[in-house]
């Protein structure tokens, strides 16, 4: 039981920096028709 | 347009420069806009996108047919179109690496005036990845 908890905390741990550096940091459009 | 734009989810603020028809827009810190749906909501009001660039974070994955994608969250993931720029990126595939990327990711055809936007969106790399 330990060892599946231990197991479930490395996961989250690898998992998470990944969702919170990945992401759109930026957008730019060029756009046609606007007044 | 700004207003509806910046109504739209993960916007955290809009930048139009008339002068230039160009339009600056900063994601909220989560991360969690949807290119696409920027290109509907200009498109809905009444003008026309000729062409969208984004810099995203994220990591290169595989996607169900095999192409290289770099996946900025877990349910949303850009086609890398291949170029000179993403030669190198297959071998991170799948690994942890974290690259951060500035290219286009739409392009009106050329010759229509007011067609509405082609989707789904493809990431041309206009510049070599960073890793981190």
């Amino acid at each position: 039981m330990t060892t599946r908890k231990l197991a479930l905390l490395l996961l989250l741990g690898a998992a998470l920096p990944m969702i919170a550096q990945a992401q759109i940091q930026h957008v730019e459009m060029r756009v046609e028709g606007m007044t | 347009m700004k207003q509806h734009l910046g109504r739209q989810s993960g916007v955290q603020s809009v930048e139009v420069s008339l002068v230039e028809g160009r339009v600056e827009i900063t994601p909220k810190d989560d991360g969690k806009i949807d290119p696409a749906q920027l290109i509907r909501a200009t498109y809905d009001s009444g003008v026309t996108v000729a062409e969208m660039q984004i810099t995203a974070r994220g990591k290169m994955v595989k996607d169900s047919s095999g192409n290289l994608a770099l996946q900025t969250a877990p349910n949303q993931s850009f086609a890398i179109l291949p170029n000179e720029k993403s030669k190198g990126l297959d071998e991170l595939a799948g690994s942890t690496t974290v690259v951060t990327v500035h290219g286009e990711l739409y392009k009106k055809p050329p010759g229509k005036k007011k067609a509405p936007p082609s989707l789904p969106l493809r990431l041309e790399l206009l510049e070599t990845p960073k890793k981190g």
